[in-house]
């Protein structure tokens, strides 16, 4: 298997399961990769979204230097209307197949007939409040765990807690808001996320991608170049955008339909 | 298992091939420096017949020229001239024996030097046979006294007429050091009977060690140097027989903002320098003071440390010593009013430097002054000397037998000096390729033998044993990088993260299959990252951010009474642990006895931790124990406690042992043996590591129990080899830098170094300094046999560690030998391959190998 993803992803694992108690009812049968909408729009915008987000962030790099907080906080609206746009355009809402749960995410104990997802039931008005829905769901509950998860891999405590939580705010959009949209509250579908269980597609790939980003972008910053861009959050954020560029490409390429093997 | 044997055998020997060509030892030139009146005509008069060197040790230039300075008398003598104040360069290693080398022998003490300070007994390290200025003023019949740091009587044995040598034992003694030196001054200052008074405080530095430059006990500590510094200079004013007295005021070394010493930060290379006598009030109408400095620490004219010894030759009308690399400072050659005076002043000096320069780059020239010699475009630094040194033949040459006018030769003299002593000092050339590449070839070799041995293991291409290739792979490339040799601390605490998150899912994937413990192990892995960023909070180390706020100063050692609630936690949970694994061989009517005896073991510790502290930090212990317990605790003997721990630290060791081979209960005879004989010793060896780390470190140890707990709960049964090594790697590098270490000389902690030792002895003192600055790692060591011994394979461990040893050995080498001409050789890369050395001999060789065979020796007896 490819090393990238064998050997480094770990926050992707912490903070979605850690809010589900129980054991996972689901049989560790294996499910099958997201698929993408199946129009022609969606095809053309699943790869020009990657570029928009990055032109988007890589615009405002010398502001995110040069005043992190402000940049970041006021990129996080763009980010999430740019994901909003992916999620409804190329991916499948949670249940997409049995139209009654489009909108409601619920728990749903038959998994595989997502993959023929993609008739784009409900249309793209429908498709939208669900989207709204779990990037409110994310930000909510993914930021803090994300917070919490930056911390313990040794972000500052005592100084810079709002780059921080700006950070992991973007992180949990750009990794873990298409998890939500695409599984829903399904706690089975979860544990598969998080055991690392699931095949790899472009939503899985871009989330194990972001979170090994963001641990790689830690590695320039004791360096002695005396570079502003050193500072906290820079390089992590940074990481975590290519890394998730990286791996949405990979999953939704390459590396579709893999498993990932951590024996 | 015979090529890995040989590939660990090889490691010593690539060590210490290298290091010999890294460290070379440098010649000296032996014997005494005599004037030969015949050959170079009459010796300058002298103008002094007694010095007084007043070293105060880490005196930082701005301390005394400053503007905050406490040396306001002393500024009162530079502003009327009686003072000739200047910045005197210390070059790296900025530690106290070295830099005393320097000021007395004049040359650039070598790096070997650093291990031999901490090695002071060393005979190659006396300077008792070396040419230095106070051998020249014995030669001549004079009397020596020496008063403060024993370092002088180390350095100089059995050159003294009368000494009292203080030792720098405990830094939290401010004044009883100093106090033990200032006493003798009023009776040596009426004694007529000494032509040199060696003065050495160490007080300023034990404040700067303490609580840095800025502490508020600085600047009284200053006024009363400068108190001593007026009552020489009052006693020189007005007693006939000390009436042509010199008094130098100098500092070993400087130090950085943190208070500490030993590299090469501008604080740290800059020590301030005094000549004072009122005769130089003829020749200098004073300077401003105080002053700002030009940039830095810069304050007036820049020398070089070694300076100090052609200087105090000259004006005391000695021959220059033989090894000396420095320059006759020019600003004192007007003492002398006959400027023929001052070209044979820097004749002496040019003389002496040229035997020097000839040996280490011969040429016919030096002999023929005569011969054909091309300087139209001089190449090698050789090169460059032989043609300063023809300028200075031709103009003698053409001054046809008689002397050449001042003005002409003085300049072709001082810059004939200069250049040697730059390129003298810069070791460069003095690296010896041979011995480096064969280390290198050796470390290879290691490498590859291991490579070979272990294939199986390594190329199995799992996550484990490709997270450890990464780990190698990147340390290997970071060694090149020297801000990641200063950091080093966010590789370790960077990959443990990595590993545990991987570790966490590895573990995640096994439950999610069988369904079951996904909660617990989330659980486990959060707490193992909580207890790892605790860790990482507990001490600021590296060099960039040294000396900023952490968990220890910012909320330890202001609460004194929880810094000895955790440290009598953690000895209670040592002593308990101890407890129960004895317990398991003891009928249960004796388990309450048995507990009493392991508290015999912890109880015995911890009050030698209370009362050493009582001595090295005194304000973390007396808000404690109030001011009587402060009197009992320092009434108890420190040696005599520390035996009694480490005896019975042995006596536990051989009962637990004992218990395990012959008290097994029938029941168990059969049940595998290990785990638990090497838990019990796990504990026993706590309490020792911890015997030897300070007290604010000690709750550290708690954290890494924990987390080696929730390791083992985590790793499971079936963990493998890998799992563990990367685990024990990961662990120990992270303890070792958590514990305030670094890779500088600086942070090498010589407090528990005597624990138990009365005399001197260099083994001993060695063993000890290893141990207590290693003892994280030690710990984790230990803990990774733990883990082993439940799973009996040994060979992956030995071939992964070996590799990893093997690997970044041959990384470091490689990045010192390609980057030995660089700016930060010195004062990073060559600290770093001494850790190294001490990484790979004592840690892996002597802790992990003597682990890996008790384990051996367990599985045999059963
Ligand atoms: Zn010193
Ligand atoms: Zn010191």
């Amino acid at each position: 298997m490819n090393r990238h993803a064998l050997i480094t992803e770990k926050k992707g694992a912490g903070p979605e399961k850690s809010d589900q108690k129980a054991p996972p009812s689901p049989a560790p049968s294996p499910s099958a990769p997201i698929t993408t909408l199946d129009s022609g729009l969606a095809r053309i915008y699943t790869h020009l979204h990657p570029l928009l987000v990055l032109s988007l962030f890589f615009f405002r790099f010398q502001a995110t230097v040069e005043d992190p907080v402000t940049t970041l906080t006021n990129g996080l609206a763009p980010l999430g209307i740019l994901q909003i746009i992916y999620v409804v355009l190329c991916l499948p809402a949670t249940g997409s197949s049995t139209p009654s749960s489009a909108a409601k995410p619920t728990p749903k104990p038959s998994r595989g007939k997502k993959t023929q997802a993609g008739k784009g039931d409900g249309g793209v008005a429908g498709r939208t409040v669900p989207a709204m829905l779990s990037h409110l769901l994310t930000t909510l509950l993914a930021t803090p765990l994300l917070t919490i998860i930056l911390i313990l891999f040794g972000a500052p405590v005592t100084s810079k807690l709002w780059e921080t939580l700006l950070c992991a705010a973007h992180m949990s959009a750009l990794a873990i808001m298409p998890l939500v949209y695409v599984h829903g509250v399904d706690e089975g579908r979860w544990w598969e996320v998080a055991s690392l269980m699931s095949p790899v597609d472009e939503v899985f790939g871009a989330a194990i991608g972001t979170m090994v980003g963001a641990w790689a972008g830690a590695v320039p910053i004791p360096l002695d170049w005396d570079r502003e861009w050193q500072k906290w959050p820079v390089t992590i954020v940074t990481g975590a955008y290519m890394g998730w560029a990286v791996g949405k490409l990979l999953g939704g390429t390459l590396l579709r339909g893999k498993r990932i093997d951590l024996g | 298992m015979a090529t890995l044997v040989i590939a660990n055998l090889l490691i010593p020997a690539a060590v210490l091939t290298f290091a010999a060509g890294f460290f070379p030892y440098k010649p000296f030139l032996p014997g005494l420096a005599e004037h030969d009146v015949s050959e170079r005509g009459e010796m300058p008069p002298a103008q002094f017949d007694k010095v007084i060197l007043m070293v105060v040790d880490a005196l930082r230039s701005d301390f005394v020229f400053g503007k905050s300075s406490g040396f306001k008398f002393t500024q009162s003598l530079i502003a009327n001239g009686a003072a000739l104040p200047f910045t005197a360069h210390a070059t790296s290693p900025t530690v106290t024996m070295p830099r005393v080398k320097a000021i007395t022998t004049g040359s650039i003490p070598s790096f070997l030097d650093v291990i031999l300070n901490f090695a002071e007994s060393d005979t190659t390290s006396t300077l008792a046979y070396q040419d230095t200025w106070l051998a020249q003023i014995k030669a001549k019949g004079g009397n020596l006294v020496m008063h403060g740091d024993d370092t002088w009587l180390k350095l100089f044995p059995e050159t003294f007429y009368r000494a009292d040598g203080t030792t720098s034992f405990f830094v939290s003694d401010f004044t009883e050091v100093d106090n033990n030196v200032t006493r003798h001054v009023p009776d040596e200052l009426r004694a007529n009977d000494w032509n040199a008074l060696i003065m050495h405080y160490l007080g300023l530095d034990h404040i700067g060690h303490k609580a840095g430059p800025l502490s508020p006990n600085m600047i009284p500590k200053q006024q009363e140097m400068d108190g001593i510094v007026q009552q020489i200079f009052e006693a020189i004013e007005n007693d006939p027989h000390l009436q042509s007295t010199l008094l130098v005021l100098c500092g070993d070394h400087g130090m950085t903002d943190g208070g500490n010493h030993g590299g090469s930060a501008p604080g740290e290379t800059s020590p301030a320098l005094v000549f004072i006598s009122p005769k130089f009030k003829s020749i200098s109408t004073g300077l401003d003071s105080p002053v700002e400095p030009h940039q830095d620490f810069d304050f007036y004219t820049k020398v070089e440390q070694s300076d100090i010894v052609p200087t105090i030759a000259g004006l005391l009308g000695l021959p220059v010593s033989l090894n000396n690399l420095g320059v006759f400072i020019s600003e004192l050659l007007p003492l002398w009013k006959n400027e023929r005076h001052h070209v044979l002043l820097l004749l002496n000096n040019v003389w002496q430097m040229h035997t020097l320069v000839k040996t280490a780059f011969p040429h016919e020239a030096y002999e023929h002054p005569y011969s054909q010699l091309d300087c139209s475009d001089p190449s090698s630094s050789g090169m460059k000397l032989v043609c300063k040194w023809r300028r200075i033949t031709d103009i003698i040459r053409v001054s046809d037998g008689r002397e050449p006018a001042p003005p002409v030769i003085l300049p072709a003299l001082i810059d004939f000096c200069k250049s040697a002593q730059e390129i003298m000092s810069s070791t460069a050339s003095n690296y010896n390729m041979a011995y480096l590449l064969s280390g290198i070839a050796l470390a290879f070799l290691s490498v590859a033998l291991t490579t070979t041995s272990a294939r199986s293991i390594i190329f199995r291409l799992n996550a484990a044993s490709l997270y450890f290739g990464l780990v190698l792979v990147l340390y290997g490339i970071l060694m090149f990088a020297s801000s990641y040799v200063e950091e080093e601390h966010h590789f370790w605490y960077w990959t443990t993260c990595g590993w545990i998150a991987l570790l966490c899912l590895q573990t995640l994937l096994g439950s999610y299959i069988k369904r079951e413990g996904i909660s617990k192990t989330i659980f486990k892995a959060a707490a193992l990252l909580l207890f790892h960023r605790l860790v990482r909070a507990w001490n600021q180390t590296g060099q960039k951010h040294s000396g900023e706020p952490d968990f220890v100063t910012s909320f330890l050692l202001p609460n004194p009474h929880t810094v000895w609630i955790l440290v009598g936690v953690t000895y209670f949970m040592l002593s308990l642990s101890l407890g129960s694994h004895l317990c398991r061989h003891i009928p249960p009517t004796y388990h309450v006895l048995t507990h009493i005896a392991a508290a015999g073991i912890a109880i015995p510790a911890f009050i030698f931790k209370l009362s050493f502290t009582a001595r090295d930090a005194p304000e973390i212990v007396r808000p404690v124990v109030g001011e009587s317990g402060m009197r009992v605790l320092e009434g108890l003997s420190l040696v005599l406690i520390a035996r009694a721990v480490f005896l019975l630290c042995a006596l536990g060791t051989v009962w637990v042992i004992s218990l395990e081979v012959w008290g097994r209960s029938p029941a168990k005879r059969n049940a595998p043996r290990g785990v638990e004989l090497f838990d019990a010793l796990h504990a026993i060896l706590s309490i020792f590591l911890i015997t030897q780390t300070r007290a604010h470190n000690v709750p550290l140890f708690l954290l890494f129990s924990l987390q080696f707990l929730c390791l083992r709960d985590a790793l499971g049964l079936q963990s493998t080899q890998t799992q563990i090594t990367i685990s024990t790697l990961l662990f120990a590098h992270t303890s070792f830098f958590a514990l305030g270490n670094t890779n500088a000389i600086s942070s090498i902690d010589l407090s528990n170094a005597y624990n138990g030792v009365a005399g001197y002895d260099v083994g001993v003192v060695g063993l000890l300094v290893f141990l207590s600055n290693w003892s994280g790692p030690v710990w984790w060591a230990w803990g990774g046999i733990c883990l082993l011994a439940s799973q009996g394979a040994l060979f992956g461990y030995l071939a992964l560690q070996t590799l990893f040893i093997a690997g970044s050995l041959l990384a470091i080498m490689v990045a010192c030998t390609a980057l030995r001409t660089h700016l930060f050789i010195w004062t990073v890369f060559s600290p770093k391959y001494l850790y190294a050395m001490a990484w790979s001999l004592g840690w892996h060789l002597l802790v992990c190998c003597y682990g890996l065979g008790a384990i051996w020796w367990a599985m045999g007896v059963s």
